[in-house]
């Protein structure tokens, strides 16, 4: 968006500037050429209006001097000047005076001399001020511009004839505001005309100004007036000025026509042509900008619809292209764009397809089917059921027949599964695992679904040569009890299939009770860390009996926990959960310092007890493991013989050479080394071998129902046999009615163990029993 | 403007008779051209005793508005008399020092004879026609009106010397006339004087004179 207007208000800042500058410089020549053109127009008008100024100056003389020589005619006034009659004269001279316009007459003998003057009665005899004047007066008409005090006056020769010439009548018009205002009235001269005379004192001085009193004269004061046309400076306004000389006699101070043009008079009528081109140019640039906008916009919007559809296939939406109906570069990039979607959405599509299926069967994966059933929660069905199809052998197919026949079977799994659950939204979980949901299912219905499918997998899967059980087995996980998220639901479905394939039963729902993957397992392990480090569990001790004197010589010690909020905890609760969260080392070693702790106590007064302490496989992987023991021997004074290490024939499985290494150097110490659950687990006899074993422990599950089971009573026989054969003394856990014990001792087992003999019990308890079983019995 | 007057001396051959002298005297204007109305006076250094001639009267007639003659030389105590013979009327005056008056004269009719006494200028004009101008110049020296030609003799002069003056009616106003001395001598031959004069326009041309071109 920010660069669709960038690139509209640049295109419109183009245009913008180029039309404004194109007419600046347009307005910038025509303004210079006018004003050049005006200029020489005004210089070329000022030299015609100072020679029309002069003109007029003559008619105004003509005009007077005709006046005055009608005057000149009169009997009487030619009677009064033959006859000297000065006073008649002089009133007659006056009357005369104002109507010709004239300030002043004066009556000038052919002497030179005055005779009257209208303005200066002692004046006469006094010689006349321009004699030149005087001189020519009766040849041709004499006028010219004095100037008298400062002011200019127009003089008017008349010669006066009675009938021979006997004098001359000077009059004085003053060339006054008036009288220029008046000439430039009648005669429409441009500009403004002032007259200056020359004062020695300060230059030049007007003596009479135009109608406009534009100071024309007092502006230049200090730089002369120019005989020629140039521009002046006139009161802040350009004025082309120049000074006229005037007819004058030589007797007189200079009297010039200063006369002006104003540049921005002449420039007035430009003006309209001034707003005019303002106008255009206004309409010019607003056309301009919407033609630049428009233009733009033609350019931006697709560009913009563009980015917005990059924009949409960028969130995934790859709908239709607003198609751009061009030919121009927009338009292939249109279509450019659209086959790029089009790409790029059938690239996505199988991208998504192999992230969300399954290769080998082409069922949707773990991700799709949680994504499914999350949607199909969320579109409103309340219940159903998710089914994990497990298959238990598919390692030992792998690894026997190869991938190749893997897929295959699995392809076959599936399509098994689509035939007998054409219901069921199914997937493939993982390598071993199939999910079947079941929308709107309860549990039977989700029961009958999981037997069909158990149905349907038993039947071996057959191939040119061989044929495999796949051992299913199926967990069922109900919505919503089990769980609302499809997240949840497939981790309780796969718990229940664990329970499943342990059990004999091959379908198991989920039951919150015994998943050992529950949350509060978690906290228990807090706690039971806790509980370590305030040692707040303790040493339960099963006694052992011995067959052959029957008396108790030793004891299993185990961990009881009373937990202050849940109580009596079960060992198989906390012991399992150690050992998956590594914690079981440290309950090993408080188990081992409170056992031997106890021994010693029992050894120092004078019992004869040996205690037996479980080891777990992690134990066995500690190197160090005899050394410790061997110290805590030391410390509390107690024989090795004295202690019993049990292990399980698992626990040497992990991690052979490490845990045979720590069970020698035990046994090197003279600590006994007993195999516990011996007959259930899977059976080692390869490590017996090798193991430092001095006993071995036979399971409970063959000694439970010995007095009855005969089988029972030839393997545990077998397995005491077996023992002795190799040196080892055997122990029967398990015993719980006389029958057992007799046929125990009948057959030469070693030691008993279990409820019929005693339970465990805590070490005070059982100091007295050690002594009075015998009694007991 | 100043006038210049340039006199040439020609002094022809020997001495003349000692009874008879002769002056010629030429008026020509700037120009060159001849002047006619001009009036030369003759002044002799020593007046003769001879006694003064009888008073004559001259006339002045109107005519076709102008007066007839213009220059005039008259003696002292001669008579003058203004005749009208236009078909208007004329009012003749003259403010001169010499002698003022004035006559309103009818179609036809005359002045009474006006008898000029004194000599010098009189100036005569028509109150009703400006361009009407006589001069009457009463000299009780000889005195000659010069005719267009410009040229007036002076015959049987006694020898001795002489003022020669000269006056225009066109002399510029205020100026002193142009005068010169002669002496003229015993012998038959000519004496010559030349008088160039600067002049003004003619005052008879009143009337026109808004329409000159000056």
């Amino acid at each position: 968006m920010r660069a669709a207007v960038g690139f509209r208000l640049r295109l419109a800042l183009f245009f913008v500037a180029t039309l404004v500058t194109v007419q600046l410089l347009t307005a910038a020549l025509v303004y210079g050429v006018t004003r050049r053109a005006l200029v020489s127009e005004g210089e070329r008008q000022l030299a015609v209006n100072a020679q029309a100024f002069v003109a007029q100056m003559d008619d105004l003389s003509a005009r007077v001097a005709g006046n005055v020589e009608v005057m000149a005619l009169d009997y009487a006034l030619r009677s009064a000047i033959a006859e000297r009659d000065h006073g008649t004269v002089y009133s007659v001279l006056r009357n005369h005076g104002r109507r010709v316009g004239a300030s002043r007459l004066q009556l000038v003998g052919l002497d030179g001399l005055v005779e009257v003057d209208t303005a200066d009665v002692h004046a006469s005899g006094q010689r006349f001020a321009f004699p030149d004047l005087a001189e020519h007066a009766f040849e041709r008409r004499t006028a010219a511009v004095v100037a008298l005090q400062a002011k200019a006056y127009w003089l008017v020769v008349v010669p006066i004839y009675a009938p021979q010439p006997v004098g001359l009548v000077v009059v004085y018009v003053p060339l006054d505001d008036k009288l220029l205002a008046h000439l430039r009235q009648l005669s429409a001269l441009p500009g403004d005309i002032e007259l200056a005379v020359r004062s020695d004192a300060s230059g030049w001085v007007a003596a009479a100004q135009g109608l406009a009193h534009t100071g024309l004269v007092a502006s230049q004061a200090g730089q002369g007036l120019p005989m020629r046309p140039a521009m002046r400076l006139v009161d802040g306004h350009e004025y082309l000025v120049l000074a006229q000389p005037l007819s004058q006699p030589h007797s007189s101070t200079p009297v010039v026509a200063v006369l002006g043009y104003s540049l921005g008079d002449a420039l007035r009528p430009f003006h309209s042509v001034v707003i005019a081109w303002a106008m255009l140019l206004a309409l010019g640039l607003v056309v301009g900008l919407i033609g630049a906008w428009l233009t733009a916009r033609s350019v931006s919007r697709p560009v913009e619809s563009l980015a917005g559809a990059a924009r949409r296939i960028e969130a995934g939406d790859y709908r239709a292209l607003p198609s751009l109906d061009r030919r121009d570069e927009l338009g292939q990039l249109a279509a450019a764009f659209g086959t790029m979607a089009d790409a790029v959405r059938q690239r996505e599509e199988r991208i998504r397809q192999q992230a969300l299926h399954d290769q080998v069967t082409d069922l949707p994966n773990r991700v799709a089917a949680e994504t499914a059933i999350d949607r199909a929660r969320d579109a409103g069905t309340a219940h159903g059921a998710l089914l994990m199809v497990g298959l238990t052998r598919v390692p030992d197919i792998i690894k026997t027949m190869g991938h190749g026949l893997y897929d295959r079977l699995m392809r076959e799994v599936g399509a098994r599964l689509g035939r007998v659950a054409a219901n069921a939204y199914l997937a493939r979980a993982t390598d071993t695992q199939f999910v079947a949901w079941l929308p709107e299912a309860d549990r039977t219905e989700a029961a009958a679904a999981a037997l069909r499918i158990l149905d349907a997998l038993n039947a071996p899967y057959a191939e040119a040569d061989v044929s495999i059980d796949t051992l299913p087995a199926v967990g069922i996980a109900m919505h919503p009890e089990d769980g609302a998220l499809a997240s949840v639901l497939l981790r309780h479905a796969e718990v229940a299939q664990f329970t499943a394939t342990g059990s004999t039963r091959p379908l198991a729902f989920y039951d919150a009770a015994t998943d050992p993957h529950r949350a509060e397992r978690l906290s228990l392990m807090g706690e039971l860390r806790e509980a370590l480090d305030h040692d707040r569990l303790l040493l339960h001790y099963q006694p052992k009996l011995a067959l052959a004197g029957r008396r108790i010589d030793g004891v299993e010690a185990l961990v009881r926990w009373h937990h202050p909020r849940r109580g009596a905890v079960p060992p198989q609760d906390f012991i399992g959960l150690a050992e998956d969260t590594g914690n079981i080392q440290r309950l090993t070693r408080w188990a081992l310092a409170a056992g031997i702790a106890q021994a010693s106590r029992w050894h120092a007064k004078g019992l004869a007890l040996n205690v037996a302490v479980n080891l777990s496989a992690r134990d066995l992987e500690e190197a160090e493991l005899p050394g410790r023991i061997a110290r805590l021997l030391a410390i509390h004074g107690l024989p090795p013989e004295r202690l019993t290490a049990e292990i399980t024939e698992r626990a040497v499985i992990g991690e052979p050479e490490a845990a045979i290494r720590v069970l020698k150097g035990l046994a090197d110490m003279g600590v006994g080394i007993a195999v516990d659950d011996f007959g259930v687990g899977q059976s080692a006899f390869a490590y017996l071998r090798y193991l430092p074993v001095s006993e071995l422990k036979i399971d409970q599950t063959f000694v439970r129902h010995l007095a009855q089971d005969a089988s029972d009573q030839i393997i545990v026989r077998s397995i005491v046999e077996l023992g002795h054969r190799l040196g080892y003394r055997v122990t029967a856990e398990g015993v719980e009615d006389e029958g057992a014990l007799e046929h125990l001792a009948a057959i030469g087992c070693d030691h008993a163990q279990g409820f019929f003999i005693a339970r465990p019990l805590p070490a005070a308890a059982l100091s007295g029993l050690a002594v009075e079983w015998v009694g007991a019995t | 403007m100043r006038w210049r007057v340039v006199v040439a001396w020609l002094l022809a051959g020997s001495a003349g008779p000692l009874w008879a002298g002769q002056l010629l005297v030429r008026v020509s204007d700037a120009g060159g051209h001849a002047v006619g109305n001009a009036v030369v006076t003759l002044t002799p250094e020593s007046p003769p005793a001879a006694a003064a001639p009888e008073p004559v009267t001259r006339y002045v007639d109107q005519r076709d508005e102008t007066f007839i003659p213009y220059v005039q030389v008259l003696r002292p105590g001669d008579r003058v008399v203004f005749r009208n013979s236009d078909g208007t009327r004329h009012h003749v005056y003259s403010f001169s020092e010499a002698k003022a008056f004035e006559f309103l004269l009818r179609p036809g009719e005359s002045s009474p004879p006006v008898t000029l006494d004194q000599a010098g200028l009189v100036a005569v004009g028509c109150n009703i026609h400006d361009h009407m101008i006589a001069y009457l110049l009463i000299s009780p020296a000889p005195a000659q009106v010069t005719p267009s030609q410009g040229q007036v003799v002076f015959e049987h002069l006694p020898p001795g010397r002489y003022t020669v003056t000269v006056w225009h009616p066109q002399l510029r106003p205020g100026q002193t006339q142009p005068s010169a001395v002669a002496t003229v001598g015993a012998g038959a031959d000519a004496q010559r004087a030349d008088f160039s004069l600067s002049l003004v326009p003619d005052p008879r041309g009143f009337a026109d004179r808004e329409h000159l071109d000056y």
